[in-house]
């Protein structure tokens, strides 16, 4: 039984190999030997007045590191088509990771270590924000889809938000026979809550200033209820308002561990955008201006 | 009789459709409110408990006032209290409420009660950032669009217009600073960049810098343009076409590779710009501050592309019509060539560069004896302590006695400053003043005596007398040549001309120490020109190359006056016969000049 078990769980290993792992690390070898021999042609050189990327090896790596970044930039379109085999999306995402970081020391060897306020500059520095982007969602990857499950649990996503509408019918009905001043504090938990919020609100998973949160502390802050039937209603509607609270908890944890997983996207796709225009700009002119 | 009040209560399904369900107040009076014993029941938190009292107050009409002094809508217009005709189809609003108001049946007010249903279900989608940001594809797309336009289209089409109001989006493209000397020219591209595409030409820095042209209108310019100083003028090194044939193909497979690829891409090797580089900061050096200056340097950077000895080694081979010895290294330099005056034609003297191992022999139409001058003992001695130290002299003849310098070479020799304090050139007294014949001009001589003697008693001068001054042991046999002539004296003294730099392509400087016997191991005059022991004009008191080369090429642990052997020692590119001006020389030159002119070149360490 142990031993069935144990080749269950090999095969699993197997079959679920990243793409971090993938051949063995290929692509990770392949792209340290290439940063080992630009980092050797670049030490033994001799170059003058000084390392640019007008001498020969600054044309040959910005030659390769040009054609690099359009090869990287074209998963975006490889990843639409479906296919397998040797070169399987996973292979190609292996290769865009590791080649993509070997392009930090290509691309820097490629300056000469010369930056200025130019368009030269700024592909640069929007290369390495793509890279940097990436790298982050190589870790996001990697880590946050253990804790987007592990936040949620069973509950599916419908369901939380299911949870939170009918939370909300129920305190409605139960704020029923409040009066004015704490229907209205119950109203503005009902009318205000905000599950999502803005892109920093979700990124940084402050909701400090939830509106539930707000109206349950007004209510805690409200007078003596009038009535025994006014207390009982008070009661069950606070909570009601904690149990939202809790639900509202979980679903924002959940938006937020959403967000950080998709964040670097936000910054990957229109940076590598802007860095093909940029890399234009940059190959043009140099050649305008020859 | 009171009008009663017909209730339509409207309830929307969730599967569309709608239950309608009536009721008759009667009474003519109804409680609006969340309370359940109101009259007009609605269920809503935004609604008080009695929240407003709805009385038939005419036939058609009805009025509502607040119980609680919280407002209502009329027709969405905030109220407290209203009477309306109801025929007119008013709608009265409470919370998510709306109460429409109509003529019932029977007489009755029909007031209709419907729940606006707004749609608070929050979509799943609430999850992901989308939801808060617009698309990654159109942020994506405004972003390289707008990077493409700034950065390339708008420089590329708008530089020329955007220049006229002092914006130069082509600035943006710039890989670096440019150096002092060009710095002024930063704003302009196109200035040395004239066309798209092509290489920076030749054309475009000879515009400023070529020897020859009009300078003032290139001064001109150049300073309209902002130059704090003059462009430095210069001619090229040799005809560009001999140049070009000269140069030999790079020695190394990468340089020829390179070579092939500049060539293919229209950015040639024999340009300005390929050996002076712009736009190219000093390389780190950690021993140097960080400061401006350093990031901008002097002048272009030099980047030899083919160095001396690569074109002045088998140049023959590549151009049969050079006269050049090839030179492959300093070892191997060729011995000196004096530039030799060998006779003349008429008056012209015929030059020749003569090698030092020919023994040439200079015809230069002086009878002439250095080691007599300077021997320290005889007649000239004598003289010299004659003439005394208020007349420069007061001992024994030395080479500055004659020699004077001037900046690295000397003044060249004149009879009447040079030799006149003995040599006295003097022949009448007049009213106390002494006559002296000026020397160099034979005619002007003539034309004096006549003068002095009288026109009659001009021709009346005995040529045997001249005859006798010519012939060996006269007076003017003393110092001149005297060659035959057509004339009736039968001969005549031959012109004068001293070569003033006998080695014209090179720059042998006298006043640096080492050539002037200051310092340790330093040369002096006599080390080189053995004036003391030569007795004959035809003599070329100059040393060969061997000489040089106790000094240069030797390691201070050989000698305390070592001395480089670089080929700019003596010779530059654009002005082989001048060793390169440095910015120390030229910044001696600007301290020199007159106060608001400009300098050429610029004037730095």
């Amino acid at each position: 039984m142990a031993g069935a078990r144990a080749q269950t769980q090999r095969r699993k290993r197997s079959t679920h190999e990243s793409f971090l792992r993938h051949g063995n690390f290929r692509f990770l070898w392949a792209s340290v030997i290439l940063c080992a021999a630009v980092i050797a042609a670049y030490v033994f050189q001799d170059a003058y007045p000084r390392p640019s990327g007008g001498t020969a090896l600054g044309y040959v790596l910005g030659t390769v590191a040009a054609m690099l970044i359009v090869w990287l930039a074209l998963l975006g379109v490889r990843k639409r088509a479906v296919s397998d085999g040797h070169y399987s999306l996973k292979a190609w995402v292996s290769a865009h990771v590791y080649l993509g970081l070997s392009l930090i020391v290509i691309a820097t060897l490629h300056t000469g270590f010369q930056f200025g306020w130019n368009v030269h500059t700024l592909a640069y520095g929007l290369m390495l924000l793509v890279i940097a982007s990436g790298a982050f969602g190589v870790w996001a990857y990697a880590t946050l889809p253990k804790a987007l499950s592990d936040n949620r649990g069973e509950t599916t996503r419908k369901q939380m938000l299911a949870q939170i509408h009918g939370l909300d019918e129920l305190i409605h009905e139960a704020a029923q026979p409040l009066h004015r001043a704490q229907a209205d504090i119950v109203r503005v938990s009902l009318e205000n809550t905000d599950i999502g919020g803005g892109f920093w609100r979700r990124l940084f998973g402050y909701y400090g200033d939830c509106a539930n949160a707000r109206g349950l502390a007004q209510l805690a802050a409200a007078g003596e209820p009038s009535s025994r039937a006014e207390a009982s209603a008070m009661a069950k509607v606070e909570d009601l308002m904690r149990r939202k609270a809790e639900a509202l908890a979980l679903a924002r944890r959940q938006i937020h561990i959403t967000a950080l997983l998709e964040v670097w996207l936000f910054v990957h796709i229109p940076a590598t955008f802007a860095l093909l225009a940029a890399l234009t700009a940059h190959i043009v002119s140099v050649f305008l201006y020859w | 009789m009171t009008q009663a009040i017909t209730l339509r209560l409207i309830t929307r399904q969730a599967g569309g459709g709608e239950i309608v369900r009536t009721r008759r107040i009667d009474g003519g009076e109804a409680l609006i409110g969340r309370g359940s014993e109101c009259d007009i029941y609605l269920p809503d938190l935004a609604v008080d408990m009695e929240h407003a009292r709805l009385r038939v107050t005419g036939v058609g009409r009805v009025g509502i006032e607040s119980l609680t002094g919280h407002p209502f809508l009329v027709d969405g217009k905030r109220s407290l209290n209203v009477e309306l005709e109801v025929v007119r189809g008013h709608k009265l609003s409470f919370g998510d409420f709306d109460l429409l108001l109509g003529q019932g049946g029977e007489g009755d007010i029909s007031v209709t009660v419907l729940r606006r249903e707004e749609d608070r279900a929050v979509s799943a989608s609430v999850f992901s950032l989308k939801a808060a940001v617009f698309g990654r594809r159109r942020m994506a797309w405004t972003l390289g669009l707008a990077i493409l336009l700034i950065c390339l289209i708008v420089p590329f089409a708008g530089a020329a217009y955007l220049s006229r109001l002092h914006i130069h989006p082509d600035q943006q493209w710039s890989t670096g600073p440019l150096s002092k000397a060009h710095a002024f020219l930063e704003k302009d591209c196109q200035a040395c960049h004239q066309k798209a595409f092509v290489a920076v030409r030749d054309d475009a820095c000879l515009s400023c810098h070529k020897a020859g042209g009009d300078t003032a209108a290139i001064d001109a310019r150049v300073t309209r343009k902002g130059s704090p100083f003059l462009p430095l003028l210069i001619v090229d090194h040799a005809a560009h076409a001999k140049l070009i044939r000269a140069m030999p193909p790079p020695p190394t497979l990468r340089g020829q590779v390179a070579q092939v690829f500049q060539t293919a891409m229209n950015h040639p090797t024999d340009r300005c710009a390929s050996c002076h580089r712009e736009h190219t900061t000093a390389p780190p050096d950690p021993n140097v501050p960080k400061t401006a200056d350093v990031v901008r340097p002097g002048k272009p950077a030099l980047v030899v592309v083919t160095d001396c000895a690569g074109c002045h080694s088998r140049l023959k081979m590549r151009l049969p019509s050079t006269g050049l010895i090839d030179t492959p290294d300093w070892n191997r330099h060729p011995d000196f060539k004096p530039l030799v005056t060998v006779g003349f034609n008429g008056p012209q003297p015929r030059l020749q560069r003569l090698s030092l191992t020919s023994a040439p022999a200079e015809a230069n139409g002086l009878t002439f004896s250095h080691r007599v001058h300077m021997s320290a003992t005889g007649g000239v001695a004598r003289q010299g302590q004659v003439l005394g130290r208020a007349r420069g002299y007061g001992a024994a003849l030395t080479c500055q006695s004659c020699h004077r310098a001037d900046g690295g070479g000397f003044k060249p020799i004149e009879m009447e400053r040079d030799c006149g304090a003995c040599h006295s050139l003097a022949f009448a007294q007049v009213g106390g003043e002494l006559k002296a014949l000026r020397h160099h001009d034979m005619r002007n001589v003539a034309g004096v005596l006549r003068g002095a003697l009288g026109p009659t008693k001009a021709l009346s001068v005995d040529p045997a007398v001249l005859r006798r001054a010519m012939a060996p042991g006269g007076l003017c046999v003393d110092c001149h040549t005297v060659r035959p002539s057509a004339g009736p004296l039968g001969g005549e003294i031959a012109p004068v001309f001293l070569v003033n730099r006998v080695l014209p392509n090179g720059d042998f400087n006298h006043g640096v120490p080492a050539h002037a016997g200051i310092g340790k191991g330093a040369a002096a005059c006599a080390d080189c020109h053995k004036a003391q022991a030569s007795d004959r004009t035809q003599d070329v008191l100059i040393q060969g190359i061997a000489t040089c080369r106790a000094c240069h090429g030797k390691t201070e642990h050989e000698t305390a006056a070592a001395a480089g052997a670089q080929c700019s020692e003596c010779h530059s590119y654009h002005a082989p016969g001048q060793a390169p001006r440095t910015g120390q020389d030229r910044l001696f030159v600007a301290l020199g000049l007159p106060k608001g002119a400009k300098p050429r070149g610029l004037p730095t360490f």
